[in-house]
């Protein structure tokens, strides 16, 4: 049997290139890489294992943007030095590259000969850039060829360097990406939501977005606008504002007032029944059925796992019974409000107890409408005094309509940690739009209440306290239709109620000129509205009302361009301040729409000096809408959709299950807005001795006294094992294949994502791992990708990737550490292509510490630069990166300083030129 | 003694009763010519048509539940009573389940060995939802589904008639997941809610004025040239490098402009006028006979009008639940699903057998009045230029394997007929259950030919260029 393992192994790297522009390692500029290994033993030596506060110091010592005199000196030059390359340098590559990669062969299709030396005005300077970083890391020419002599090797660094500098220089802020793009469909909906006040989904409808090889959905190149788009975009936007907007008069309530009292004494009238039965049982001898009554009494005492009623005057209990068809376990709505009347007062008699992870079904029928809000108020209390965490009381929504067709989900309510005391039960209330539910039985509204399949829906009471004590309920009222005004408040934002004194157009032109303003991101200017009001002026007359009219005029407002296009620099007209900007800034900070203040700020001139725009920046990080900055570009930079779709072998990880996988993916997130928000700096990523977890994460990691779902921070209790993003479950249990560890899935990942060093893609025809071969079969998967790597066509690549990913081998497919693989130690010692010595995890962290931080910095300035503007960065923005880095690095590396920089740069300010 | 509901739910239907009119057909089971497909119409540019009556290709998709009578060969019953035929080619004899289409035999082809292979292993109950789809519907958990047959056909050639597609079932609306009521699921996989009473569709088709439906004013030509002016404004003020965007934008709504344009064609064109002959509109699916001619013959109508090009019709849903399992009365049967537990007693698979011959006689009396009417402006009949495929998800108990299918019609388009085609090979699993392991959950020696082949080859024929359908890319030869 032959298994392509290697096709497996490699398949996930046919999506990279090459050509990325890489980082010369710091304090080695013009300098062959292996002196790295060298210097690295030394310093071993000197700091501690795990001193990782020390290890931050002594790489920061080697930074070249912190080291004066490091970096090259200014220079005046402007016009490539072509003498230089035709006298001196050629003819060191002739002779030390050309016989690989010239006119006869021209291995990894690379040919030296035919690059256009002039980086100035030509073309090839991102192969220029490989060469440096081929050369000054040592991996070019290969150990098996002639070498290059320091001196010649120090001789082209020095040329090309200078040569980068000074068309990096020449070239700045030319690039010839553009910014300007459509929005992606999650700031579409952010920008709507923001827009309508409304947290419905608004996207649903749109068509996904392609994602960029470098991870990025927000890049210009791929969101491109095609008729497809356009139109939905156009029904979009209207079933958006019809969402947001009513007709007719406000809808009566609908209110379900249940009571446990009640439910209980039909559970407990169950319990009589069978009693009845079996003392009735006239086939049974009357010993038996004696002690069939006596063994039904027996299990009730019993206090059952899951939900159930408890008489709280006499002990009794009753498990709570339901099923689904028949819809028999529905409660009936009545008219109006829930009457507080109905609530029991004490002394309470009957509750329902729900311990922890455990739930309570309320079925309330086919009656809830489409629209509208859902308030649901549960007078409960925690089951005993003190006793232990308290319950946390959570919401869901489901149905089953027939035994292979069901829902279930949490509502996107916030819990309620439930601290009344037994006896003092208090009201914990949730409310939730029925527009943000999401499958509804599709039935309820075809077919008839008691057949099936069954249209009845219900909620359900969760105690989502891993181990904390339990809940009792002692009523619950459910309202459907629970506006709290009429119109509701985001209509009346929308479509203000119109003075009797004024005609129909000035009001027109008043919502109209409001809307544009929010929508467009600046006032309209006077033609725009005009043009609009008289679209309302031909539009009205075919319309059944003034609010049809206006809601189909204020759809084209959300269809035009100037809201659909994102990233565009315009000269502002006198006097109009700097509308542009702040809509990119809430573009890359809020994912949305700016808001009254920015847009007021803007309008006022208020963005133009740094230190008002850093402040500007400032607020906005601290606004709750910068959390989907932090969504956002850590899913897009890291790749967390690997871990959507990761299909985790349950048998071989039987205790992963989907709130963990929730979990992973909460704390990266997690980590880096906590960073951002303390303006911690970047290298915590690297390590850190804090995470942030939930109580999930926190059992997955051994770790103690977390509770609840959200996510806090937590020490990390050896540093050895956890600490900064390279131990982090979910990033590791993505980078397997769902069985085991995946060291070349894990390598590639660190390369591209972290170091934005990414390997080259594979070669068209990989040689497939013989599996039937027994000597093959028998070796560790490090082993295998060892032999793998020997096979000379596969050598170079791997040499870059395989070392990286083997220091992750102490941790599993679930990111779980292990001192054992299948009854073998772990083995995580490899060495770099340039002799480095990687001593597993701890090594690995150690030498990206010691060596590599400013090629982190870079890398990170380069993905946020990247998500910044929208667009795929160029050697034309080489050198603002550059500088970029060096400011960060400057300023002690803080990550909301570093997205504080990137905001208020010349590359985010002026994306067209000054 | 359970919860004593009260003043329980006012009648669903008449709720369904209230709803307006426009926003009952807004709902969608008749789509208007407005589609949103144009990836897919992109990749079979119309011209891969031509124009005019003669070109006309229509196609209809009828699905039934509980799978076929597949009583084992050392069975008595296998003989009359198999549901597939015997011998392969075109010297097959039917058995009494398909007698019924004796007279079609030239008109069609009967299929077995083929399914969709991502829910093989799924229990028969929940896969009607994949049948015009191949979707991985899955068994339980999160669903998504993919885009069905005649969606992909509707994107090519629904804005050529007053509506895209037709879709109907006897259960009505979108059903739930692996529940579904409709065998239409749009580009996203969203199930396209199918219309259910005779009344409404006849009216929809041919009565209500239909032309404003889900208009909106917003997309109309002065809301769209209002579009064209922002975009132009300001495409002026960019710089050129960053006017792209804008571009592509201007290019949108001028393509859009077109297609609202065609829609709104419809408008002028008055409604074609339709005898009611014995259609009883107001059947129900108690009265079964006579609702499955209304429904059959509404689709038969729709085609001849040119209302729509496609149409699909699912008989029942699965897992002998809702009002269609109440179809087998018209042959004697309380209960339809329950035929195909039944088949151990006596008289089993004949009880079966007899509901299936009957929905084979509708289905063939559809067939045989297309076969009738001559094409409208072209040659040949309506048949020949209509595409009909008929079957189900299931075969032998709940084994999502095997599907019974006939392709009828469409010889225009090509299609060859008057065989059996068995890729089963002959060794088709069958027999009665008798308890224990279900036929889905046993393993399969044998796999099917994935069904997405077939239906590639139907998408061709249909003058669909398409590359590939659920997963296959290779048509299935000699259709």
């Amino acid at each position: 049997m032959v298994l392509s393992v290697v096709d497996l192994l490699l398949s996930g790297l046919l999506a990279l290139a090459a050509s990325d522009p890489t980082f010369i390692p710091e304090g080695e500029a013009g300098t062959a890489g292996e002196e790295e290994g060298a210097a690295a033993k030394e310093d071993r030596q000197a700091v501690p294992a795990h001193d990782f506060a020390a290890l931050k110091r002594l790489g920061a010592e080697r930074s070249r943007f912190l080291t004066p005199g490091a970096s090259m000196p200014p220079t005046e030059q402007r016009e490539p030095d072509l003498e230089g390359f035709q006298g001196e340098i050629y003819p060191i590559l002739e002779a030390s590259c050309l016989s690989c990669h010239g006119p006869e062969r021209s291995r990894g299709g690379v040919r030296i000969d035919e690059l256009d030396p002039d980086l100035v005005h030509g073309e090839d300077v991102d192969w220029w850039l490989d060469v440096q970083a081929v050369l000054s890391n040592g991996e070019m020419p290969p150990p098996e060829e002639e070498g290059l002599s320091g001196e010649d090797r120090g001789r082209v660094m020095e040329w090309l360097s200078r040569e980068i500098q000074v068309a990096g220089s020449v070239r700045k802020g030319s690039s010839s990406h553009s910014s300007v793009r459509r929005m992606t469909r999650y700031e579409y909906e952010y920008a709507l939501q923001d827009l309508l006040g409304l947290p419905f989904p608004f996207a649903d409808d749109l068509p996904p977005d392609p994602v960029s090889r470098d991870g990025f959905q927000n890049s210009s190149e791929l969101l491109t606008l095609t008729p497809v788009q356009l139109q939905a975009y156009l029904r979009a936007g209207r079933k958006a504002l019809l969402a947001a907007t009513v007709r007719g008069e406000q809808p009566t309530p609908l209110s379900w007032s249940i009571s446990m009292e009640m439910a209980a004494g039909f559970e407990f009238g169950r319990q009589q029944d069978r009693l009845a039965q079996a003392r009735g049982n006239k086939e049974q001898e009357p010993e038996k059925r004696e002690e069939a009554v006596a063994r039904l009494r027996e299990q009730w005492a019993r206090r059952p796992g899951g939900a159930h009623y408890e008489s709280l005057r006499t002990g009794a209990m009753a498990r709570q019974t339901w099923h689904y068809n028949a819809a028999s376990f529905a409660w009936s709505p009545e008219e109006g409000l829930p009457d507080p009347g109905r609530r029991p007062a004490p002394p309470h008699d009957h509750v329902a107890v729900i311990p922890h992870r455990q739930g309570l079904i309320v079925e309330v029928g086919n009656q809830i409408p489409a629209r509208g809000p859902l308030r649901v108020s549960v007078l409960a209390s925690r089951a005993r005094l003190r006793t232990g965490p308290a319950p946390v009381l959570e919401l869901a929504f489901g149905w089953q309509a027939s035994n292979d067709s069901r829902s279930l989900l949490s509502l996107p309510t916030p819990e309620h940690v439930v601290e009344a005391e037994p006896g003092q039960p208090r009201l914990y209330e949730f409310e939730v739009d029925m527009e943000r539910i999401y499958p509804r039985n599709g039935v309820r509204t075809t077919a008839k209440m008691g057949e099936l399949p069954n249209p009845s829906e219900y909620l359900k009471l969760l105690n989502a306290s891993r181990d904390g004590d339990a809940l009792r309920v002692h009523h619950v009222e459910v309202t459907a239709n629970a506006y709290r005004s009429w119109p509701p408040e985001a209509h009346r934002l929308l479509l203000p109620e119109r003075p009797r004194e004024r005609s129909e157009r000035d009001h027109a032109r008043g919502i109209l000129a409001d809307f544009m303003t929010r929508a467009w991101r600046r006032p309209p200017a006077g033609a725009e509205l005009e043009r609009k009001l008289r679209l309302f002026d031909s539009l009205r007359p075919e319309a059944q009302d003034l609010q049809e009219a206006l809601v189909e005029v204020l759809a084209t407002v959300l269809a035009s361009p100037n809201f659909l296009l994102v990233g565009m620099e315009r000269q502002p007209e006198a006097g109009a301040g700097s509308p542009d900007l702040a809509a990119r800034l809430a573009l890359f900070l809020w994912s949305s729409a700016p808001d009254a203040e920015l847009v007021a700020r803007a309008a006022a001139g208020e963005l133009e000096s740094d230190e008002a725009l850093a402040a500007e920046v400032e607020r906005m990080l601290a606004d709750p809408r910068a959390e989907r900055f932090a969504l956002h570009f850590t899913r897009q930079w890291l790749n967390l959709s690997l871990l959507d779709y990761l299909q985790v072998d349950r048998h071989a990880h039987p205790r992963f299950d989907e709130d963990l996988r929730e979990a992973m993916l909460g704390e990266p997130v997690a980590f880096f807005a906590e960073l951002l928000e303390q303006d911690l700096s970047v290298l915590e990523l690297l390590h850190a001795d804090f995470t942030m977890a939930n109580e999930r994460l926190a059992e997955h990691y051994g770790l103690g006294g977390v509770e609840g779902t959200h996510f806090r921070r937590v020490p990390i209790e050896d540093p050895a094992l956890r600490g900064g993003l390279l131990t982090q479950a979910g990033l590791l249990a993505m980078n397997s294949d769902g069985r085991d560890s995946h060291p070349l899935k894990r390598g590639v990942w660190l390369l591209e994502r972290l170091l934005d060093d990414p390997p080259p893609p594979p070669p068209p025809a990989v040689p497939e791992i013989d599996l039937a071969d027994p000597e093959i079969a028998k070796l560790t998967l490090k082993e295998r990708i060892e032999d793998h790597r020997d096979d000379p066509a596969c050598m170079s690549c791997h040499a870059k990737i395989d070392p990286w990913g083997i220091a992750f081998e102490a941790y599993d497919a679930t990111g779980q550490w292990r001192s054992e693989v299948e009854g073998r130690p772990v083995d995580a010692t490899s060495v770099l292509f340039n002799g480095q010595e990687l001593d597993g995890m701890v090594g690995l962290k150690r030498f990206l510490l010691e060596h590599r931080q400013d090629q982190f910095v870079r890398a990170l300035v380069t993905k946020l630069a990247t998500y910044a503007l929208g667009r795929e960065l160029s050697f034309e923005d080489r050198s603002a990166v550059d500088e970029l880095t060096a400011e960060v690095r400057r300023r002690g590396d803080g990550l909301a300083t570093m997205v504080s920089l990137i905001a208020t740069s010349e590359l985010f300010r002026y994306p067209r030129g000054l | 003694m359970t919860p004593a509901p009260k003043g329980l739910p006012v009648n669903p239907m008449q709720q369904i009763a209230s709803l307006d009119r426009r926003r009952f057909l807004r709902g969608s089971a008749l789509a208007l010519a407005l589609p949103w497909f144009e990836s897919v119409a992109a990749a079979a540019p119309l011209g891969g048509l031509r124009p005019g009556a003669a070109a006309r290709r229509r196609f209809a998709a009828v699905y039934f539940p509980d799978g076929v009578p597949m009583p084992l060969a050392a069975d008595p019953a296998f003989e009359e009573w198999s549901w597939f035929p015997h011998k392969e080619g075109d010297t097959y004899r039917l058995t009494r389940c398909l007698e019924p289409l004796a007279g079609l035999r030239e008109e069609m082809t009967i299929f077995s060995g083929l399914s969709h292979p991502a829910v093989r292993a799924v229990h028969g109950h929940s896969n009607a939802d994949q049948f015009l789809t191949g979707g991985q519907t899955g068994a339980t958990g999160a669903y998504s589904n993919s885009i069905s047959l005649d969606q992909v056909f509707a994107a090519a050639v629904g804005d050529q008639t007053r509506y895209s597609s037709l879709v109907l079932s006897t259960d009505g609306g979108t059903g739930t997941p692996r529940g579904a009521h409709t065998l239409s699921f749009d580009q996203g996989g969203r199930a396209i809610p199918a219309a259910h009473r005779p009344q409404k569709i006849f009216e929809a088709l041919f009565v209500a004025p239909s032309g404003g439906q889900g208009r909106s004013l917003s997309t109309s030509a002065s809301a769209l040239d209002d579009l064209l002016e922002d975009a132009r404004s300001l495409r002026r003020s960019l710089p050129p490098g960053d006017q792209a965007a804008l571009d592509e934008y201007l290019d949108s709504v001028r393509a859009t402009e077109l297609k609202i344009e065609k829609a709104e064609r419809w408008r002028s064109v008055p409604l074609p006028e339709v005898e009611r002959g014995s259609m009883k509109l107001e059947a129900t699916p108690e009265d079964s006979r006579s609702y499955l001619q209304a429904m059959f013959d509404l689709m038969y109508l729709a085609f001849r009008t040119d209302s729509t090009r496609t149409a699909t019709y699912q008989i029942g849903r699965e897992n002998g639940i809702g009002i269609s399992d109440h179809l087998a009365k018209a042959v004697g049967f309380p209960l339809s699903h329950q035929l195909s537990h039944e088949t151990k007693n006596p008289d089993g698979w004949k009880n079966f057998g007899i509901y299936c011959a009957y929905l084979a006689e509708e289905f063939g009396r559809f067939a045989e009045k297309l076969r009738s009417t001559p094409e409208p402006g072209g040659e040949g009949t309506m048949l020949d230029h209509t595409m009909l495929l008929f079957g189900s998800a299931s075969s032998a108990f709940h084994l999502s394997r095997n599907y019974p299918l006939i392709l009828a019609g469409g010889k225009a388009m090509g299609l060859r007929h008057g065989r059996y085609v068995d890729h089963a090979g002959g060794e088709m699993f069958g027999g009665a259950w008798t308890g224990g392991r279900e036929p889905w959950q046993q393993e399969f020696e044998r796999e099917d030919r994935p069904l997405g082949e077939l239906y590639l080859a139907m998408l061709h024929r249909l003058g669909v260029p398409a590359e590939s359908f659920a997963g296959c890319d290779s048509p299935l030869a000699g259709v």
